[in-house]
């Protein structure tokens, strides 16, 4: 085989300068290819029983480089699209609403929606997710076992405002419940979603209990002016 | 036609070889067995002649000149014809294959050679085995270099030259290759021993062939008693002690010699006449001295007590003489001679204190002074064990002879840590055997540790924009650089402005400028990693700038060493 | 990463001249010069896979005292901060090591041989090795301070030609002066010179930069070789061959360095382009 000796260092994982060294010192199986000298030549199964004997990482096929790309986060639009907003989630306490709440996003299996109501709970005890202003944003604190591929946000507009050990004592009435593949994408829609709640105006707005095409247009109107920033 | 030569000239690319080059290895340690074989019987060639032809001026008083004309003329060739530095050479070799990959001199494969026969056949006290080590070395690492093979197959070209020689010259083999892995490549793989077996069998036969296959020093069976060994205890400390003296003279005497402001060749001629002033009323101390080893051990040297220790002292100090001076050679056939005598005058001392024990023949003490001395001054056991078992061809005599060498490398290392070849470069750290600590810190430059991936701030930027910058970097240092002409003025550490981060205040009120640290340390491109290293633990710091021509080139740090040097280890020690 | 030129610094006038030309090459290059004043007469290159020593000519060595002043003295003339080398390992005490990381080297004509023997038509034997075993273009200057204002190579059509050309693109682009190519016409006609140079994708930078393409269609190569200014840096290939090849064919190499007394910047066979 014949590749750039750039190519081959990244398919080794090292700096160009040391497969030259070792080319020169004879220590890999690879030889200099010509006149150029940036062009090499070697056999591949030589070369990879050679990586595995000395315990070093060797692909060619480049599946490294997608890992090095950055992951295309989701933006909360299309999170909360492809959600549902619920109007009228009724129950008294915080586990009856959430009850209901989690049966109310029937686009998850009924296994699932038993290990989410679980891990949602599990997460409340630990402390409450109510974040002030009559807003709570319930979560898994790990992903569940079988997450969905992209994240998905469920808005809930509670029946009537309950005590959810919110941090400013306030009572609910507005969940965005939060489920996502990764903790990067969980944490990067929190961030996104907290900066909107900051907003006093938006807070009014929710109490209003507005229906999903207004909701999904206040917010992509928030996510333009964070994408500008 | 061309393209057949080319082909020929790259036998590393061909595809039968690509993956596996040991057949390849093989073919070139015949070739270079058989070429440093021959440079041995050349050199051994030139010297008996030369003793010959000079034997029957030896007894006209003028002859004490004869020593100081050879080595003025071996000075005078060294430093006008072939401009190469005096001494014998094993410590180029060395430090070649430390640093270089073996590569030497064309020159260098038959300088010596030329220079330690009018040395030696003039008389100078010195051995032969040391200047063909160096030829053997010169012409392995010449084929490598002219079918453009890699560092590897190059040292083990080096070794299988060195190993050739020494094969060849005391028809040897396990010598041969013994010396050229203990001392010259300093690395037991079974990549290199098998090809400088190879070369060691080709040297041989090579000298079997032309010479006739003769042992140098046979003798008679030995009847060794316990009492004998318990005695080479005592033999060994006198080998230490001798080596030490030996090692300790040369260097006097080459510092003495260094401080004379004549020059070189005038200071080897003043040398070697002292040497033949000696050499008129002692001859033994004269010359490589073989023939004297031969007396010795066949128990008929006629000398008392007395004279045989005298003959020790003076072999080494004629020794020193020559090649302190300048004089060309080695020092393993003096170091026989002085082994022998040492042995000699230890079996006359035990036999005139317990004249009433049942001592074994004298020749037997003279062979194992040989091997004490061998290993101390070399202290290579393993070469002093097997280099008398090969010239002497008395396996029966390897118990005492294990004694000693083990007891005598022992003791001279507990006053010269380092042995008579590698002293110099242990001096000068440069001694770097492969998979050590100092050698994967040569091997591994500035340039491969360099991350590139820091982002550089200017110094008018406000901490606002700059938090923004620390937000999208996934590093904690920040190099600051001028807007303008791109010089690197300082760095910004994260742990030294987190107080300030985290205050809204500030945001706006601080410039980089002010946050950065400018009395950083920083480190060139060039610098040895060894020095880096030292100045981080000096400093207690993780990460240093690298900064050429006041431009900052990017950071190095000790995680990316620690992966770096993983690697380099693994791959360096590992089978290939 | 800032480049550095080696320069090995002879006290003596002539040394002066070779000191004022390597500073001139590295103000256009934006390099930096490295000077070793030597302390013996000898040293030792590790090159990949060649070992060259260098065994100087004694004028190198010429009164020691005055030789860093002097050297300091012309660099800092040119507003360039002094740096002298001091070599770190020895081979043996006499015997530095002097590295071969460098992207450039100046060399007189020749290094070992007495000055007074230096002379057009004459390029020393351990300068022609350091040419044939280095990673780096060799800048062998004329005898004397000799500023050059515009580029001009000799393309023959070869692997090395274009590495060659390639050098003087570089350095055409670098300093900002124009390219002038010359070609003997041999076996080729110019068309298919052009075919070579548009095949390695190298048309396209020298767009902006070639002056001219000048074609000897006839004559005697040497004789046309007053076509090219007086005032150009000739950079050109040199061959893997032997010397003796070279003294019974001639290559091109040797043609022009005996008949122009212009800098010559030479890429040996072992060159390769740094980035």
């Amino acid at each position: 085989m014949k590749l750039p000796i750039i190519t081959l260092a990244g398919a080794l994982n090292l700096p160009a300068s040391t497969i030259e060294r070792w080319i020169r010192q004879g220590r890999i199986p690879i030889q200099r290819s010509g006149t150029s000298g940036t062009e090499v030549i070697f056999s591949h199964a030589a070369l990879e029983k050679w990586a595995a004997t000395h315990n070093l990482p060797f692909s060619l096929t480049g599946d490294q480089a997608e890992d090095l790309l950055p992951e295309t986060l989701e933006s909360l639009v299309s999170a909360m699209q492809r959600g549902k907003v619920c109007h009228r989630v009724a129950g008294d306490d915080a586990a009856a609403v959430l009850r209901s709440a989690v049966d109310r996003i029937d686009f998850l299996s009924e296994e699932i929606r038993e290990e989410l109501f679980e891990k949602l709970m599990e997460r409340e005890q630990l402390a409450s997710t109510g974040i002030g202003n009559g807003i709570a944003i319930p979560h898994p604190r790990d992903p569940l076992s079988r997450p969905p591929e992209t994240p998905v946000i469920t808005t809930c507009f509670l029946e009537k405002p309950i005590n959810f050990n919110a941090i400013d004592d306030q009572p609910v009435s507005v969940f965005f419940i939060l489920i996502s593949p990764t903790v990067k994408h969980h944490l990067h829609l929190l961030s996104r979603l907290s900066y909107c709640i900051r907003d006093k105006a938006f807070v009014s707005f929710l109490n209003q209990h507005p229906d999903a095409a207004a909701l999904h247009s206040r917010i992509a109107e928030f996510e333009k002016q964070l994408d500008d920033l | 036609m061309a393209r057949l030569f080319k082909k020929l000239k790259y036998p590393g690319s061909w595809s039968l070889f690509r993956s596996d080059d040991r057949l390849l290895l093989i073919l070139f340690a015949i070739a270079v067995g058989i070429c440093s074989g021959l440079a041995a019987l050349v050199l051994n060639r030139s010297l008996e002649t030369m003793l010959e032809w000079l034997h029957h001026y030896r007894t006209y008083w003028w002859a004490i000149f004869l020593p100081a004309a050879g080595a003025a003329l071996s000075s005078l060739f060294l430093e006008k014809i072939v401009n190469e530095g005096a001494g014998h050479g094993v410590p180029e070799v060395i430090y070649a294959v430390s640093r270089y990959g073996g590569l030497l001199r064309l020159r260098s494969s038959f300088s010596r050679l030329i220079s330690s026969c009018l040395t030696i056949g003039s008389g100078g006290s010195a051995g032969p085995e040391a200047p063909v080590v160096m030829s053997g070395a010169a012409i392995g690492s010449n084929i490598a270099q002219a079918f453009s093979l890699n560092d590897r197959q190059r040292v083990a070209l080096v070794g299988c030259g060195a190993a050739g020689a020494i094969a060849a010259i005391f028809n040897a083999p396990i010598s041969g290759m013994v010396f050229a892995i203990e001392v010259i490549l300093g690395e037991w793989s079974t990549m290199n021993i098998i090809p400088i077996a190879i070369a060691a069998v080709a040297g041989t036969e090579v000298s079997r062939l032309l010479k006739g296959n003769q042992i140098a020093f046979a003798h008679r069976d030995f009847n060794i008693h316990f009492n004998d060994i318990l005695a080479c205890v005592g033999l060994a400390i006198c080998c230490a002690l001798a080596s030490i003296l030996l090692t300790r003279a040369l260097r006097s005497i080459h510092h003495v010699s260094k401080g004379v402001a004549l020059p070189k060749w005038i200071r080897a001629a003043i040398g070697g006449s002292m040497v033949g002033a000696i050499g008129y009323f002692l001859p033994y101390a004269l010359g490589e001295g073989y023939h004297a080893i031969r007396t010795a051990i066949d128990g008929e040297f006629s000398g008392g007590l007395v004279l045989v220790t005298v003959i020790a002292l003076v072999k080494i100090l004629t020794t020193s003489l020559t090649l302190g001076s300048g004089g060309s050679g080695g020092i393993f056939a003096p170091c026989l001679v002085i082994g022998a005598f040492v042995g000699l005058s230890f079996h006359r001392f035990l036999a005139a204190v317990w004249s009433s024990a049942l001592w074994v023949n004298e020749g037997c003490f003279a062979l194992l002074g040989m091997a004490g001395l061998i290993s101390g001054i070399l202290q290579a056991p393993l070469t002093g064990i097997f280099l008398i078992i090969e010239i002497t061809g008395g396996y029966g005599v390897i118990l005492p002879l294990i004694v000693v060498s083990a007891i005598s490398t022992t003791l001279c290392h507990y006053l010269e840590p380092a042995s008579f070849y590698l002293k110099d470069l242990v001096e000068q750290g440069q001694l770097l055997r492969p998979g050590t600590d100092a050698r994967v810190l040569t091997d591994l430059s500035i340039q491969e540790l360099l991350e590139t991936d820091c982002i550089c701030v200017h110094p008018n930027m406000r901490l606002a924009d700059f938090i923004g910058i620390v937000k999208s970097s996934h590093r904690n240092y920040f190099p600051v650089e001028d807007q303008e002409n791109r010089q690197f003025v300082g760095m910004i550490h994260l742990d030294d402005i987190r107080p300030y981060l985290f205050d809204p205040a500030m945001h706006h009120a601080v410039l980089t400028g002010q946050l950065m640290n400018t009395h950083v340390k920083t480190v060139s491109l060039h610098d040895d990693l060894s020095e880096v290293l030292q100045k981080m633990d000096e400093g207690r710091i993780f990460s240093m700038p690298v900064v050429s021509d006041n431009r900052f080139l990017g950071m190095i740090s000790k995680a990316t060493l620690l992966d770096q040097y993983r690697k380099e280890l693994m791959v360096q020690t590992g089978r290939f | 990463m800032a480049q550095k030129l080696l320069h090995i610094f002879r006290n003596t006038p002539l040394g002066r001249e070779t000191l004022l030309q390597s500073i001139y090459f590295c103000q256009r290059m934006g390099v930096l010069p490295t000077v070793y004043i030597p302390e013996f007469t000898k040293f030792l290159m590790y090159f990949e896979n060649e070992v060259v020593q260098v065994d100087l000519d004694p004028s190198y060595l010429n009164d020691p005292d005055t030789a860093v002043t002097h050297a300091e003295q012309l660099l800092q003339k040119a507003k360039i901060k002094p740096e002298l080398f001091t070599p770190k390992n020895f081979t043996a005490s006499t015997l530095p090591d002097i590295p071969t990381s460098f992207e450039f080297m100046c060399c007189p004509r020749s290094i070992s041989d007495l000055s007074s023997k230096i002379g057009l038509g004459y390029i020393g034997p351990r300068v022609r090795r350091i040419i044939q075993a280095a990673r780096f273009p060799v800048l062998i200057t004329s005898p004397v301070y000799k500023p050059w204002k515009n580029i001009a190579v000799f393309f023959g059509g070869s692997a090395n030609a274009i590495n060659a050309l390639r050098l003087g693109i570089r350095i055409a682009k670098v300093t900002g002066m124009h390219l002038d190519i010359y070609t003997q016409v041999g076996k080729n006609t110019p068309s298919e010179y052009r075919a070579i140079v548009q095949e390695k994708g190298l048309e396209k930078p020298l767009e902006s930069i070639l002056g001219q393409w000048t074609f000897f269609e006839k004559g005697r190569f040497e004789d046309n070789l007053y076509e090219v200014p007086h005032d150009a840096l000739v950079v050109l290939g040199a061959y893997g061959h032997g010397i003796i090849k070279d003294i019974m064919f001639g290559s091109m190499m040797e043609k022009i360095q005996s008949t122009i007394s212009n800098n010559l910047l030479i890429a040996g066979p072992k060159y390769t382009m740094i980035g």
